[in-house]
Formats: structure tokens, C-alpha cells, sequence
């Protein structure tokens, strides 16, 4: 007889998730998806805001990455006042978003993926969590403590909180300098976190040279890839082109600029999920489907403009031998370079003379009907796009948020892992952690991806051909 | 009095945290305790978690904390149940406490949302409403702010584990301003500030940084919010500029809600 497994709450992801998995009669995986349910409608109750209020309103999509919200709504509304931004105000939202990648990459590694790397896929559950991390190696959780300590003081000092830094960025301008004294603060602090994160892309380098078998076949599998690029097409997460290749990185489209977007970007809507699948218009759905995020922008970029992460990107690269880096697994390895990356990147922007210029600009009037902001978040491409009467009152928001351009992935990532590792006529806690596993490399951030609708802990149902659902494995969820 | 089963075998309380729908920034708020997180694990035995951990022991628990409105009929269900395993229930955060920013969809056709996002709105299923959780069930404490001040969290903890009222104040953020030497944003710099309204929590931190405050922390005990908005009027603020001000993070928590759609009336 053939069964539907699910899995809810997936559990040490950002959100809640449910994943069904569909058996056939000989007991083999015929399909497994993942599904988000939750409703919030950000889109639509934005609609009559006035847009300056926008970077205070779309960081409430999400906690973890408030930052990345705050910023791509920023630039947004930067275009509809049609201003350029002074060059220490771009330098200081740079900072607070190196902040943001570092306690985002921190918590990632060290609060949700490292019980997986660290203690294996089939431990206990009592001890696979952050606390068994702690026992395991104290000295690692406390420099993972550190790390998002450094990047919330960052975000701090320059939004006034932790988490919804207040108009920390206000349309064409920073609200709030950074002081001499707290310039100096970061500073001193820096090198460590440069040094930490150095210690984090050994320790994943480890893990990743000792599992060599499991990297490259756990959820491996072609895709296109999308993410920003500076001038020189090297990695770039605050302001730059857009490029999208395919699976053989070969340009689908030549870089285009972010405003642009709507014209290569689709979304393809399923009924079994609230969140869409982007696409590559051209290519159509699902052969226009895309990565983005740290594997993709490490796999797209032409280089990285810090030496220490320069040289870890150049062995990464090697990894791929001349083509892309496909194993979903890969992601943690990406991520921490990105770590270090963003931590070089700060020190670079701590030592610029302009960091503590302050300079503001009033707030003009409405200049362009429409304005796009495009920011490389933690996870992927955030898209934000406004569109204004002339009083500034907005008619219309469309927002593509970094999770759900993953979305075809991550479901092929299950699908991958179901195939492999579910056997049809039973449910094993083993089996649960790896499926769990698959969609954990892609550090799905479910508020931001039920911004529109709302809601994602993790059930597994497995369900026969007929769609009746046979057993089921709920934890939590309530 | 908190049942046995809600200790473990050694005392410690058992810790419950639930997600409804939210941004998830108020759980990240227990994360942010760092230091004192270490410390607090030694003290409470965090019993689910799901964010955090995977593991978890049964009900009851001593202490619930719940982030987020109930927007789904999922969650309209799932509170009564939380409500029962838990001794004391507090509420953690805007969205648990008054709604949330998507509380904002109260005042429109949830239909017509769906709409607008999804090709087959048909499959979505969410209530007409984002209400808090204590439209529901009895909260027994609530914690304030979007997000919600960790120290606030420890305090709660720390208080229920000496069996004493959390230190939490309820007067009006104008206190924590004075305290802190910042000149009047309303007085002075004439700007639109709901401070004189807004319960107190955050630090002043708004109006630290020239700002008036939005009132994320919510209404303060018996706020006299027509009085503030005859002020803005006297200010130049129309109406319909005094509803978008009071509906944002806490636009459906009663003294909110029912000066909006006084002043939305007035429009």
C-alpha cells in the first residue's frame, strides 16, 4: 500500500515548513514537496502607505534579516525621490549590511546547521541542538556567539536596536553617523571576527574533505544561478548587476540592471504551496529555474575582492573543476566564505575616512512613479519595487523575496534526499533529520517567504498514489 | 498553582516558546541573550523550541511564550491547546499582543489580498483577521514591543522563577525620555510623536536618535489618545494622517484601534 510521509515542524529553520512525500505501490518515492502556509498580505495593506514609510514597515517581514528588508526598501524609495546617495551614507549602509551577513552566516552556522556537521545526522535529538554544540565544542559555539554578537553591535550602532533597526537608512541618506569613539569600538573588535571566521571555513573545509562522498551526492543537481555583481563581475551583496547563468554558468542573459527585473524574472504558482517559484522568463518554468544565495553567488562571480576570501573562493572553485558547484551541502562551505568576505569587507569600510563624514539630504519629492531596490540578502536576492502617486501614497508593492527564488530548489533538494535515504514502508528519525537537512542548506527564511501569506514548521505525510494520507510524523506544531 | 509535571525532575521549569504568524524577530530576541542565554539554560529546561532545537519534552509547561497573531484557522485552534499545556502564558511581542503589522489587513477584504498575490487564492485558507492571541484565550503577562526587549524576556523569566511580578513598566515612554535628558520631540521639535501614548520599554530610543516614536511598544495603561491627536490636528496633521500614524505596528490593540477609526471617520 502505498504512503504519504510528512514531516512538520521542520525544525532549526527560520519559520515553519510541512514536506509530504508520496510512495508508490512497490513502497518507492514518487514525489515529496514542501509546502508553505501562512498568511501576512504585506503587499497588499502596504498600498496607501506613504513609500518613506516603507523601510520602517517591509523590515517587519522578517527578524532575522530586518537589515536586508530595511535596505532593499531604501534603495527602492532612492529611486522614486530619484536622488543619488552621498558617498558616507552608501559606505555606512554597507557596513550595517556586512553587520547583517555576519550574525546571519553566524547564526546559521552555529545555531542551525553546525548540531547537523558537528554531531552527525543520526545522533540523538536530545543532544542535536545548540546545547549539544556547546558540550561538544564549547570553544566553537562561544566564537559562534561572538560573531553575531560583533554583527548586532554593528547593526546597533548604526539602526539604535538589534533587530527593526529604526530608519537606520532613510531614502537617500543615513539617519544616524557612526562616532569616532564607536568606529573605534568596531575596529578593535574586527580582526577577531576576521580571524573567526577564518577558523569556521577550516572547520567546514574539515568536515567537507572527511564527508567528500556525502558532499557531492546528498540533494546534488543542476540549476541556473542568480545574484549581484560588482563592475569587475566579482561578488558583490549591497549595489551592482544582476547576473544569471545557467547550469554550465554560461550567461542565460548578458548582466542586467536591477530595474530591469521584471523582464527577465517570472513567477510560476503551484496549488499546493502559498509561495512561488520564480523563473527565467525566457527559458520558461521549470527549465528557467534558478539557485540563489551563497552557493550561487560564489559559483557566478568572477572573484572576490578580499584577499582571505579570494583565496578560500579560489579553492571552492577548484571543487567544481572548471563547471558550477552543485551539491545543495556546498551551501555551508559558501556561506562562511561569504562570512569571512563580509567580515574583510567591513574592515575595508571601517577604515575608509568617509565612514564617519555626516552628511544628509532632505527628502525630495516624488520623481519617478516607479523605483526598484535590489540588495543581495543573507540568502539571496531580495527584491523590492514601488510604485507611487504623486503625493508619494503607493498604488502597488511587488516584493521577490531570497527564499523564494529557492523555491523549485529546495523542493528538488527533498526530492533528491527522499529518493535516496526514504524507504517507503517506514519513518525513521535518521530519515526525518536528512530531509530536514536538505532544506536547512538553503537557510529558508519563512517569514520573509510568507510575507504575502504566513506560516512553515515542518510535517512529514506519507501519502499513497491516491493521495490518502498513511502515516504521519508531526512534531510540534502545537 | 503550576502543576508538578511542569518541572523537571531536578525543579527546573519547563520553558515553551510558539511561533504564530510573526517575523520570527521576537524568538530571535531569545537567541539574542547570548551571555545570559548560557546562564538561563542552567536555570529553566527550554522544553520546545522549534527554531532552536529539535527535541522536546511533553506538557505541561510553567512558562509559554508566544510570538505572533492567530491569522490562520490552524492557529485559531492551536492557541486553545498551547493555553492548556501551559501554567502561565505570556505573550511575547506586537504581534502576539495587538496583531502585528499584518493586523493591518483587519480594515480590508482579505479576499482581495489573496487575490492580488496568488494566481488560485481558492487554496489559501487565512481568517478575515490577524487578531492577538489574547482575542482567543487568557494571557496571563504581556510583553510589548516589535521587537520585544530581551531584557524583558529575562526579567519575566527571572521573576517567575523567584515567584515575584515582573519589573515591567507601564507608564508612558515621555517617563524613559525624561529620564534620559532627550529634549521633547512633540514640545520642542513639534514633531509628531505618540510617545505620550505609547507604553514605555525600548529605552527612548527613537527620540535618542531625533525621532519621534511610532509606537511600537503599543498603548500605555489608559492612554488619552484624543487628546494627542488634537494636538497633531493643531500641528497641521489631517486626520486620515493621525489613522495611518495609529494603524502601523499595533493599529488593532483597543485604544489604537478605536481613535483610527475615529479619526478615519473624520477624514
Amino acid at each position: 500500500m502505498a504512503n504519504t510521509i510528512t514531516i512538520e515542524p521542520v525544525t532549526r529553520i527560520e519559520g515553519h515548513a510541512k514536506v509530504t512525500i508520496r510512495v508508490d505501490d512497490a513502497g518507492k518515492v514518487s514525489e515529496a514537496r514542501m509546502h508553505v502556509n501562512e498568511f501576512r498580505g504585506f503587499e497588499k495593506f502596504c498600498e496607501g502607505r506613504l513609500f518613506f514609510e516603507m523601510p520602517l514597515i517591509t523590515q517587519r517581514i522578517c527578524g532575522i534579516c530586518p537589515v536586508s528588508h530595511h535596505l532593499a526598501s531604501t534603495k527602492a524609495c532612492d529611486a522614486i525621490v530619484g536622488l543619488e546617495v552621498p558617498r558616507p551614507a552608501g559606505l555606512l549602509r554597507e557596513l550595517m549590511h556586512m553587520g547583517q551577513f555576519i550574525q546571519s552566516h553566524a547564526l546559521h552556522l552555529f545555531h542551525l546547521a553546525s548540531p547537523d556537521l558537528l554531531l552527525g545526522f543520526d545522533a540523538d535529538p536530545a543532544i542535536r541542538n545548540v546545547v549539544g554544540v556547546i558540550g561538544a565544542n564549547p570553544e566553537l559555539a562561544l566564537k559562534g556567539v561572538g560573531l553575531r554578537k560583533y554583527g548586532q553591535e554593528v547593526i546597533r550602532k548604526l539602526g539604535g536596536k538589534r533587530i527593526h533597526p529604526f530608519d537606520g537608512a532613510s531614502p537617500t541618506s543615513m539617519n544616524k553617523g557612526l562616532s569616532a569613539a564607536d568606529r573605534e569600538e568596531l575596529r578593535r573588535g574586527i580582526d577577531r571576527v576576521v580571524g573567526d571566521f577564518q577558523q569556521a571555513v577550516a572547520v567546514v573545509k574539515g568536515y567537507a574533505a572527511q564527508n567528500e562522498s556525502l558532499m557531492s551526492s546528498f540533494a546534488t543537481f543542476p540549476s541556473g544561478y542568480m545574484g549581484l555583481v560588482d563592475g569587475k563581475g566579482q561578488l558583490e551583496l549591497y549595489d551592482g548587476r544582476i547576473r544569471l547563468l545557467g547550469p554550465d554558468l554560461k550567461p542565460w542573459e548578458p548582466d542586467f540592471a536591477p530595474a530591469d527585473y521584471l523582464k527577465h524574472i517570472g513567477e510560476h504558482v503551484e496549488d499546493w504551496s502559498y509561495l512561488k517559484f520564480p523563473f527565467y522568463r525566457k527559458l520558461g518554468y521549470p527549465a528557467g529555474t534558478y539557485r540563489v544565495g551563497p552557493l550561487a553567488r560564489l559559483n557566478l562571480c568572477r572573484g572576490i575582492s578580499t584577499p582571505l576570501a579570494r583565496a578560500e573562493w579560489k579553492q571552492f572553485k577548484a571543487l567544481g573543476s572548471g563547471g558550477a558547484v552543485e551539491g545543495s551541502l556546498f551551501f555551508h562551505l559558501a556561506r562562511v566564505i561569504e562570512g569571512l568576505f563580509a567580515a574583510e569587507r567591513a574592515r575595508e569600510l571601517l577604515d575608509d575616512s568617509d565612514i564617519t563624514v555626516s552628511e544628509t539630504i532632505t527628502l525630495g519629492p516624488v520623481k519617478n512613479a516607479a523605483g526598484v531596490g535590489v540588495v543581495e540578502a543573507p540568502r539571496g536576492t531580495l527584491i523590492h519595487n514601488y510604485w507611487v502617486d504623486e503625493n508619494g501614497r503607493l498604488e502597488k508593492v511587488n516584493l521577490i523575496v531570497s527564499t523564494g527564488h529557492n523555491n523549485w530548489a529546495m523542493n528538488r533538494a527533498v526530492n533528491e534526499v527522499a529518493k535516496a535515504f526514504v524507504d517507503g514502508s517506514r519513518l525513521t528519525e535518521g530519515m526525518l533529520n536528512r530531509v530536514e537537512a536538505a532544506i536547512r542548506c538553503y537557510d529558508p527564511c519563512l517569514s520573509c517567504s510568507t510575507h504575502a501569506i504566513g506560516q512553515m514548521p515542518l510535517v512529514l505525510e506519507l501519502e499513497g498514489p491516491d493521495g490518502r494520507v498513511m502515516d504521519r510524523k508531526a512534531r510540534g506544531g502545537g | 498553582m503550576p502543576r508538578t509535571g511542569a518541572f523537571t525532575a531536578d525543579g527546573k521549569p519547563k520553558v515553551a516558546v510558539y511561533k504564530f504568524s510573526s517575523c520570527d524577530g521576537c524568538q530571535l530576541a531569545i537567541l539574542n541573550l547570548e551571555d545570559q542565554l548560557l546562564d538561563l539554560v542552567g536555570a529553566i529546561e527550554v522544553a520546545y523550541f522549534v527554531e532552536a532545537r529539535r527535541r522536546e519534552l511533553p506538557p505541561p509547561y510553567a512558562i509559554g511564550l508566544v510570538e505572533g497573531s492567530v491569522s490562520t484557522p490552524e492557529e485559531e485552534e492551536r492557541i486553545h491547546k498551547i493555553r492548556r499545556d501551559c501554567d502561565f502564558l505570556v505573550t511575547i511581542g506586537a504581534c502576539a499582543t495587538s496583531g502585528g503589522i499584518q493586523a493591518l489587513r483587519n480594515w480590508a477584504d482579505v479576499e482581495e489580498f489573496t487575490r492580488y498575490v496568488y494566481a488560485y487564492p481558492e487554496y489559501i485558507k487565512a481568517l478575515d483577521t490577524a487578531t492577538p492571541i489574547a482575542a482567543h484565550v487568557f494571557v496571563d503577562f504581556e510583553l510589548r514591543g516589535c521587537p520585544v526587549n530581551r531584557f524583558q524576556i529575562l526579567e519575566l523569566v527571572a521573576a517567575t522563577l523567584a515567584g515575584r511580578k515582573p519589573a515591567i513598566p507601564t507608564y508612558s515612554l515621555c517617563i524613559e525620555c525624561k529620564r534620559r535628558g532627550v529634549s521633547c520631540r512633540l514640545v520642542s521639535a513639534g514633531k509628531p510623536c505618540l510617545g505620550p501614548v505609547t507604553q514605555a520599554g525600548c529605552g527612548a530610543l527613537c527620540p535618542a536618535y531625533n525621532r519621534a516614536c511610532y509606537g511600537c511598544f503599543g498603548p500605555m495603561e489608559l492612554p488619552n489618545v484624543d487628546s494627542l491627536g488634537e494636538r497633531f490636528i493643531g500641528l497641521g496633521y489631517s486626520p486620515a494622517e493621525i489613522t495611518r500614524m495609529l494603524r502601523s505596528f499595533n493599529g488593532y490593540v483597543e485604544p489604537f484601534k478605536q481613535a483610527s477609526d475615529r479619526y478615519a471617520q473624520r477624514d
